[in-house]
């Protein structure tokens, strides 16, 4: 655009003098400026509103949706099986047309999951014959090979909840994939229906574990029967998680026998398979060991030697004392507090012992010292 | 010379050219906040909280809320904490020389006795008068700390001391949070393998006007009020939009003071909180940032888009422009401070995106807003308006609704909290009052920010109800 | 019987009313706690199954409630996910008369409900 400076200054006179008429002539800026806000709000009202009904008219027909999926739900956990064993659950025309469509199946298949995981017997058995009858199985095999990782973790997850054994071997190729959810899902569906047994793919597995999948696989392993399983190649792998994975295995479930290869954990050149490796000999110990953890102690790192003095808590005996003693003098409060509370725990005299460096040293002794008798005393 | 020509050439272009920029970022924050928020739904779909819930090997966490003059409601506060799910939980409350009878309510609704306890202090503070913990096993998670007064900052850096978990949760005492918000803030620390995750930030939702039973939130509502309810709009844009980007860029520089986690560890090897400084949650996220940059270690901070905390937002100009001052003061202490690393090559994206970025559009904005207005309002004056001028301070205006709506649409088709299409419409129509009315406000106490920084004001004084101190989404 | 559920899975609130009016009992459902201490005064069950985990008011808060203000006129049977044994002990000391865990049997919920009906009218 050309500025002319004489034109403005009479457009802008002429605007100030007659404001009714220069609304009409569009000209004026005050008349843009109207005009475009104008334009701009009813388009933007025009477009939610058009959105929000179309947001309706959606959550309607899912609610219709949801209540053809309940009675299909209701009809198969409540089919008597004992007249005739092989019958199908009765669809109605309009369930059989919508299945093809594939929200709805997705809405059924939700449903069926969240239903399945609440019911226990022969309701649950016969939510899963009707997740065959309408052939989900099918479509979820197909979602497996979908090249979007959350498709296929689904798919992982679905055929897991609904029990069908039979997909598991193709389902086991899945523990290392490149995708961590999917990884996740299939570690998750192995474990879930052989146990321990399931775990084999720990063997194989290049990718590591996070302390997340740790916790979940744990988490359902304690739903299953415990079972001795041999983690000697696990405590020894090149995958830093799966040793440490091992390892809390072995403290859940005390599995002494593994109390040699776990003291070689103690070599181990990552740091948190050594500090696991501690917690575990917390729970698994011979008179030994409280000696073997002393003896590395100043081979350690600070975080590594406090956990250490940590285990001497649970673990040592009178004869530790003495070194626990002399960590009084360490210079690190952290260290002073744990050898202090290891102290009283393993020995009779606890206490004095650590008065008597307490006076010699004052602060921060003394206070820590009148804190560990409180926490006695409760 | 034609002068006036020149000056409008140079307002127009220059305003042209900083509009661009931000519009840019507007369409970028946009791209990756939905990239970013549709990874993690994904991925939030596969995990069962519940089940995960009573687990036993999750890592213990510390709650630290620091408290000043909340009489009134902190006993009812510590009750909502106390009641949340977790194992292995502890809540610290640090009483930071409060002259109501804050402490003494709490001692005797949770039945507190002082103990022998040994602060070790590695993190210098003012001194602490004494650490009560309650002879009822029931409260065995609660910590109760009296100490000087000696601000925000060192009220936390004593709960940072004191904690004995390797996280620890900082917030402010009067927040409301989700059931399942301590298992979602730890999951980031557990997940990634490859960095180490310093920080986790969260959404921050307003509580007006939502009802709050047995210290959780029972229905969400739109505040009635109409500061508040502008405030809504903000979050949601600055929380949904702007951190998510953020994070997925792994440069989010700011998280809540209201409401974050943090890695003990590094924030003890950063010597904890500024006490210089009003705005120092975005300072230590800042610094915990550079001390890895300089580490040279892989390191993340997440954010998680889920709503886990609720507070009440002010609802009085007076009260909004004095939080709105202290954040911009906040924010140019912060950037001062650390200098270093603009445009600096050695702190990777730090420097040279998030930095710059916070410069340009954080800090200047209101700035350059501010002059905009007053140059235009002159050039009307003096008749040297164009059209294309115009059309320009319109275009940037019917943007930033648009952003906004964009931001609501994001809301509806996510989290959805506000569920009534009525009250779509009414943050619909926030979006189109906010240019006129709201925003013009905090650009102001912004602008006022900037004064009083340069008069140093230095300015705690007395401190205010804490409630409000140091949430900053503005983005 | 007169049996009142309160229960947030739309599902399985379904099954289980569909099973106990198949039984010949009553059956009123509710969704959340808060609704089901309203419906319990109003319709005054002989039976009130109750999940734990439920929006405003939990299943815990329930028993005391009814334990309290009906302590024998109504039965309290606890329907719940959450099968830890502190959970269990807790409703069991509130009061509770019978705790089944998820995942559950619909045909054991209707066998433990016939339990309690003492064929009074």
């Amino acid at each position: 655009m050309e500025i002319h400076l004489s034109h403005f200054n009479t457009i802008y006179f002429s605007a100030k003098m007659s404001l009714p008429l220069t609304l009409l002539s569009g000209l004026s800026y005050m008349g843009i400026l109207i005009e475009s806000l104008s334009i701009l709000i009813i388009s933007l009202l025009f477009f939610m509103l058009i959105f929000l009904y179309n947001k309706s008219i959606n959550e309607k027909q899912h609610e219709k949706w949801r209540l053809i999926a309940g009675l299909l739900i209701r009809k198969a956990v409540f089919h008597d099986n004992e007249d005739n064993p092989d019958a199908t659950v009765p669809l109605t025309a309009r369930a059989e047309s919508l299945m093809h469509n594939r929200h709805f199946r997705q809405l059924v298949t939700e449903e069926l999951i969240t239903t399945k995981k609440s019911l226990a017997g022969m309701a649950s058995e016969n939510l899963k014959h009707l997740y065959q009858q309408l052939q989900l199985d099918k479509y979820a095999l197909t979602n497996l090979k979908s090249p979007q990782w959350y498709v296929k973790a689904k798919a992982i997850q679905e055929l897991t909840l609904m029990e069908l054994k039979d997909v598991l071997p193709k389902l086991y190729r899945y523990t290392n994939n490149k995708n961590e959810l999917v990884r996740m899902e299939a570690q998750s569906a192995t474990v879930q229906f052989y146990g321990f047994e399931g775990l084999r793919f720990l063997n194989v597995i290049t990718y590591p574990i996070s302390e997340w999948q740790q916790i979940k696989l744990l988490q359902q392993l304690s739903q299953a029967a415990p079972v001795d399983v041999s983690i000697d190649t696990w405590l020894r792998s090149k995958n830093s998680s799966v040793a440490v994975f091992a390892l809390k295995l072995a403290r859940s479930y005390h599995w002494f026998q593994w109390h040699d290869t776990i003291l070689a954990c103690l070599e181990h050149p990552e740091a948190n398979v050594r500090l696991q490796a501690i917690d575990c000999l917390c729970e698994i110990y011979t008179d030994k060991t409280a000696a073997i953890l002393k003896s590395r102690f100043w081979q350690e790192e600070l975080e590594i030697q406090l956990a250490i003095v940590k285990a001497l808590r649970s673990i040592g005996t009178e004869d530790d004392a003495p070194f626990l003693v002399s960590l009084l003098a360490y210079d690190n409060n952290e260290m002073k507090i744990y050898a202090a509370r290891a102290v009283t725990h393993i020995s009779k005299n606890g206490l004095e012992l650590i008065g008597i460096s307490a006076s010699a040293s004052g602060y921060p002794l003394n206070e820590i010292l009148a804190q560990i008798k409180g926490e006695l005393a409760v | 010379m034609n002068w006036p020509e020149v000056f409008h050439n140079l307002y127009m272009y220059g305003f042209l050219l900083y509009s661009a920029l931000l519009i840019l970022s507007y369409i970028a924050i946009s791209v990756l906040s939905i990239a970013e928020i549709r990874n993690y739904r994904h991925k939030n779909s596969f995990t069962d909280y519940r089940v995960l819930a009573s687990s036993t090997e999750l890592p213990s966490m510390s709650i630290l809320a620091p408290a000043y003059n909340e009489g009134e409601t902190i006993v009812e506060n510590v009750r909502s904490l106390l009641s949340l799910h977790y194992n292995h939980l502890e809540v610290i409350i640090i009483n930071d020389g409060s002259k109501d009878d804050s402490l003494s309510r709490l001692i005797t609704t949770y039945d507190l006795h002082r103990i022998d306890y040994f602060v070790n202090e590695q993190i210098p503070t003012k001194p602490v008068k004494g650490v009560y913990k309650s002879h009822n096993p029931v409260y065995s998670k609660l910590t109760v700390v009296d100490k000087v007064n000696g601000g925000k900052a060192d009220a936390l850096n004593v709960g940072v001391n004191i904690a004995q978990n390797k996280y620890y949760v900082c917030i402010d005492v009067d927040c409301v949070l989700e059931q399942d918000a301590i298992l979602k803030l730890a999951k980031p620390f557990l997940e990634n393998t490859s960095k180490r995750v310093i920080a986790v930030g969260g959404v921050v939702r307003i509580a007006n006007s939502c009802e709050i039973e047995g210290g959780r939130i029972v229905k969400v509502n739109l505040p009635d009020q109409f500061l508040p309810r502008m405030q809504t709009l903000e979050y949601i844009r600055a929380f949904l939009l702007g951190r998510m980007a953020w994070a997925r860029l792994n440069g989010l520089l700011l998280i809540s003071g209201a409401f974050g986690v943090f890695d003990r560890e590094i924030v003890i090897k950063c010597a904890g909180y500024n006490i210089n400084t009003v705005g120092e949650d975005m300072e230590l996220v800042v610094r915990m940032r550079r001390y890895m940059e300089e580490l040279k270690e892989p390191y993340r901070v997440n954010f998680i888009p889920d709503p886990l905390c609720w507070t009440e937002a002010p609802a009085s100009f007076k009260i909004l422009g004095r939080q709105r001052n202290r954040w911009t003061r906040g924010t140019i202490e912060t950037l001062r401070m650390h200098k270093k690393m603009f445009l600096n090559p050695d702190y990777g994206l730090l420097g040279m995106l998030s930095y710059p970025y916070w410069l340009f559009f954080e800090f200047m904005a209101p700035i350059v807003e501010f002059i905009g207005i007053i140059l235009f309002i002159a050039a009307c004056l003096m008749g040297i308006v164009t059209h294309a001028l115009v059309l320009l301070m319109i275009g940037v205006i019917i943007l930033g609704i648009l952003y906004s709506v964009f931001a609501i649409l994001m809301e509806v088709l996510t989290y959805n909290q506000y569920k009534r299409n009525k009250d779509i419409l009414r943050l619909l129509l926030v979006a189109i009052i906010e240019p006129f009315v709201y925003h013009p406000f905090v650009v102001w106490s912004a602008i006022r920010g900037n004064i009083d920084l340069l008069r140093k004001k230095n300015s705690w004084g007395e401190m205010t109800r804490q409630g409000f101190v140091g949430k900053k989404p503005v983005g | 019987m007169k049996i009142l559920i309160a229960e947030d899975d739309q599902v399985i609130l379904m099954l289980l009313e569909f099973r106990l009016k198949k039984d010949g009992h009553e059956v009123i459902v509710t969704h959340d706690g808060r609704e089901a201490l309203e419906k319990i005064d109003e319709f005054q069950p002989d039976i009130v199954i109750t999940d734990i985990m439920m929006p405003y008011v939990s299943g815990l808060e329930i028993i005391g409630a009814v334990k309290s203000k009906y302590p024998d006129k109504m039965r309290v049977i606890i329907l719940s996910g959450m099968g830890q044994e502190n959970v269990v002990l807790e409703a069991f000391q509130l009061g509770a008369d019978d705790f089944i865990t998820k995942p559950f049997s619909p045909n054991e919920v209707s066998v433990r409900v016939r339990r309690f009906d003492t064929g009074r009218k």
